[in-house]
């Protein structure tokens, strides 16, 4: 691979690095650190074991780094040289599986924070922001011209930082605005699900589902990715249910506020979002997968934020959008059962119990029958009231 | 060379004083007698006040090779340092050693007097440029000796440090000496720092601004121990006293860590009835400090006491009760100094109670638990608050190693990683407190406790919080930045970290190179 232009990527703010590739004769590394001498010849390797991976000649590569971690330094390393040589191709190459376990169809998904999937600055600790789902964002979040380069960034991130127990998502652009070419990467960096906004119709789903199946396998993914449906536009509320039903790989379908009401032009109110919300939950829970709320878009408004949550839980979702990391504890807080109901998860459990041991086939408690769904509503109740609160 | 106690390499002498290695945090048994200043009299109608600053110094006495020594309540804010240095170089007095409590950025110009041959040695904290300057190799015929706020007062307190001419800034003082820093238009808190030194300076200056009718009260400075008083344009401006980030933090890395350590001291059943606590002023601390005022409310318990540096955050936790009596030694913003000046319960100590280890009782081994920061911690729990990890002197002791030396739990709130250098190491670069005192370490990862207090670990699993060893912190960070180089630290010593006791806890040596 030989550089044909100069080419820049990255910025010099906190936590990132910009890296400029610049082609010539021989290959020349120069780095320039905040910490001074004592990671520069760390970087300086860094960048040959990977210009030596993709075979790089005639190139010559300045790194200005503040504090960015080695996969920020090697994702706009890659974005420097793909806009170098003037193609993504060359880099749509498997990475080190990290060490990530798979996630199953029904597990809490209280919260689901968006980060933009450009940004080193906030990413730098999203390992321990600790929500159910963290969405990497790269749709809304980022300008065009920065596109190519937070692809990279996104694939690097997610293969080398450890998320815990956080299940992993990709918010990629539909497949028709570039959204094919985020999987062409990210698929690489091994995240639990892909989520899909501007969804309409289940063709879309079936598409995504399609290219998922081919990307897994050339990136040696060890489970099926989850697919989580954006319904933001009247048509896709009333195409909720056929969505919902697309592919076994959907888990959840996320409601998302702001777009369905410019569409049908009504203000954001708890009235004009009712019957959408109301609808897409019975679509959700009718097709067996959750529904997860929009976004609460005033981060400095808490109580507004509980509020609405509160309003979203009692509809019947599973959890809601967040767009800062704040916002996570007042949303596991009010999704988490209340008292009275893991008091009445536990009665269900214990008839059960004492039910199973007489031998009995029929279970009661406080004077109804406990089926199998009753059953399973008491045993997730204990499952996510185990998890604890955390709110402060 | 001979080591301390902690393994690192103090040498016999430094620049002619010999050093005392530290034997471990409570092993130092006192001997003689406590210091004290001249005996002097005085007749009544004597004037004290000088005509001028420059006056007052030929007055004192003041030679080539003394020692000059100030408080910091003004912080940034100090006008006293230089105004007196520069007196000095006008009337030709040089070699002098600077003994502040300590040194912030606005004592920058310093450096060019330390050029002169002015300023020849500096005992006391460096904040900021001063620090780097020295770090670089300035030219200070001795290295500074750094000693925490209960060290230095031990040091003049039992003779260790003689201090020729104290000079006190007092934002009110009365033309017999009376003087405090409450009241005035410049009022900057306590001032206690200097009160060890009005004992026993051999000569004492209070500079004021604000010149009161007799008595100024309270007497923070007392009478019989003030040779002159002098008036000044300005002593100090108030609005420095807010340095750094004195306001709640919203990073959420930072909260989150805040909230881990309250978590930590709950579960360790240290919220209750009656409690104690220590908050440093720096953003996380402020959180953990609002995080544990919402959780005391909620629990309705009270605590018997906190101890300052003061903000409005702990102010406000007085008013409401959850406080019972602040015990305040530094005010870092206006509403502190305000409450000191109209609240009884908020009570101003010097040093000495807080937390002199040659006496026979510290405010800070009265403390249940306390949060602190520090630039890096170390396998054995030791912290650096003196140095940055490439080897640089840029910041002072402050109460570090007397909060921790007393709380029953410490807890150090850190990030695993600053920019891209990981904060949990093999070895610090400097030890200033020993991992001896050291209970639990938060950062966002998780809790370390040390191994010394399973008591602790015990209590952290059974609450289901996240115990994490410091070298699985340490891994997970260096997973995502490497190892890095360090220093190669070459013979020349340009820092010197006393223990609270007077004995060496380490010294900091000039970087040489990297590997």
């Amino acid at each position: 691979m030989r550089p044909s232009r100069e080419a820049l990527a990255g910025t010099e703010e906190r936590s990132d690095a910009l890296v400029r590739v610049r082609p010539g004769e021989g290959r020349t590394v120069s780095v320039h650190s905040k910490t001074g001498p004592m990671y520069e010849d760390h970087i300086a390797a860094l960048v040959r074991t990977l210009l030596d991976g993709y075979g790089v000649v005639g190139a010559h590569v300045e790194v200005r780094e503040a504090g960015a971690y080695d996969h920020v330094i090697s994702a706009r390393l890659e974005a420097a040289l793909s806009r170098s040589v003037g193609s993504e191709e060359p880099f749509r190459s498997p990475l080190p599986p990290p060490s990530r376990e798979p996630t199953s169809r029904d597990r809490p998904r209280r919260s689901r924070l968006y980060v933009p999937g450009g940004n080193a600055r906030m990413l730098a600790f999203a390992d321990s922001f600790g929500p159910d789902c963290l969405l990497l964002d790269l749709e809304d979040a980022i300008a065009l011209p920065e596109k190519d380069s937070a692809r990279f960034f996104v694939r690097r991130a997610l293969a080398a930082m450890d998320f815990g127990a956080t299940e992993l998502w990709v918010r990629i652009n539909p497949l028709d605005a570039g959204g094919a070419d985020d999987l062409a990467l990210v698929v690489a960096g091994h995240p639990h699900g892909i989520c899909l906004p501007k969804v309409e119709d289940p063709s879309q789903v079936l598409a995504l589902a399609d290219l998922l199946s081919s990307f897994e396998e050339a990136y040696s993914v060890a489970w099926p990715l989850w697919i989580m449906p954006i319904i933001e536009s009247p048509q896709g509320v009333l195409a909720a249910a056929a969505i919902a039903r697309a592919s076994e790989r959907v888990a959840c379908l996320a409601f998302g506020a702001e777009d369905y009401t410019r569409e049908v032009g009504a203000e954001r109110s708890r009235e004009a979002l009712l019957w959408a919300r109301s609808q897409l939950v019975a679509s959700a829970k009718a097709s067996g997968v959750q529904a997860s709320d929009t976004v609460f878009p005033n981060v400095e408004d808490e109580e507004g934020l509980r509020e609405e949550a509160r309003q979203a839980r009692d509809l019947g979702f599973d959890g809601k959008g967040a767009i800062h990391p704040l916002q996570i504890a007042v949303i596991h807080d009010t999704f988490a059962p209340r008292a009275d109901e893991v008091a009445w998860a536990r009665g269900v459990l214990e008839a059960a119990a004492a039910a199973a041991k007489e031998g009995r086939g029929a279970v009661a408690h406080e004077g109804r029958m406990v089926d199998r769904p009753v059953l399973e509503r008491a045993k997730r109740i204990l499952a996510q009231a185990g998890e604890g609160s955390d709110a402060d | 060379m001979p080591t301390n106690a902690l393994g690192r390499e103090i040498p016999d002498a430094v620049a002619g004083r010999p050093l005392r290695p530290y034997p471990g945090a409570f092993a130092t048994v006192p001997t003689g007698r406590r210091a004290g200043g001249p005996l002097k009299t005085i007749r009544p109608g004597a004037n004290k006040v000088a005509p001028s600053l420059d006056e007052a110094i030929r007055r004192s006495g003041l030679r080539d090779g003394m020692t000059i020594s100030f408080h910091h309540c003004f912080r940034d804010g100090d006008r006293l340092v230089l105004q007196v240095v520069e007196a000095c170089a006008r009337l030709g007095i040089g070699d002098l050693r600077l003994f502040p409590t300590a040194l912030f950025p606005c004592h920058e110009p310093l450096v060019r007097h330390i050029g002169d041959g002015v300023v020849t040695r500096i005992e006391g904290s460096l904040n900021g440029p001063i620090g780097a300057f020295i770090s670089r190799g300035g030219k200070l015929r001795e290295p500074p000796i750094l000693r925490s706020h209960g060290g230095r007062w031990r040091a003049v307190a039992c003779g260790e440090v003689e201090i020729d001419v104290a000079f006190i800034a007092a934002s009110e003082a009365d033309p017999y000496g009376n003087a405090n820093g409450i009241h005035g238009p410049h009022a900057c808190g306590p001032i206690s720092f200097s009160v060890v030194d009005s004992w026993c300076a051999d000569h004492v200056v209070v500079v004021t601004d604000n010149l009161a009718p007799y008595p100024a009260v309270p007497p923070t400075i007392e009478q019989g121990y003030v040779d002159q008083v002098a008036v000044v344009d300005q002593v100090g401006d108030p609005a420095g006293i807010v340095t750094g980030t004195l306001r709640v933090t919203r990073s959420p890395t930072a909260l989150r860590i805040a909230k881990l350590a309250v978590d930590a001291v709950a579960a360790a059943g240290l919220i209750r009835e009656g409690m104690s606590f220590q908050a440093g002023a720096g953003g996380t601390s402020l959180a953990a400090q609002e995080i544990l005022a919402r959780k005391m409310a909620r629990a309705g318990v009270h605590a018997a006491f906190a101890i300052g540096g003061t903000t409005k955050y702990l102010v406000a936790m007085l008013k409401e009760g959850l406080v019972r009596t602040i015990l305040d030694g530094q005010a870092f913003d206006g509403e502190a100094v305000q409450s000191l000046r109209t609240n009884p319960r908020h009570q101003r100590i010097t040093p000495g109670f807080y937390a002199d280890y040659n006496s026979l009782g510290c405010a800070t081994y009265m403390l249940d638990f306390a949060f602190l920061g520090g630039t890096e911690v170390d396998l054995d729990f030791n912290v650096n608050v003196n140095t940055h990890s490439d080897g640089q002197l840029l910041h002072g002791i402050g109460g570090h190693q007397d909060v921790a030396a007393g709380a029953r739990v410490t807890v150090i709130t850190m990030p695993t990683l600053r920019g891209r250098v990981p904060v949990i190491r093999d070895q610090v670069t400097t030890v200033t407190t020993p991992g001896e005192v050291i209970d639990l370490v938060v950062t966002e990862r998780g809790i370390a406790v040390n191994p010394r207090r399973p008591d602790l670990a015990e209590d952290l699993r059974r609450a289901g919080l996240p115990v994490r060893t410091l070298e699985e912190m340490k891994a997970a960070a260096e997973r995502l930045v490497g190892k890095g180089k360090s220093p190669i630290w070459g013979d020349e010593i340009v820092g010197v970290i006393q223990w609270r006791d007077g004995t060496v806890i380490d010294v900091v040596r000039k970087v040489e190179g990297w590997a």
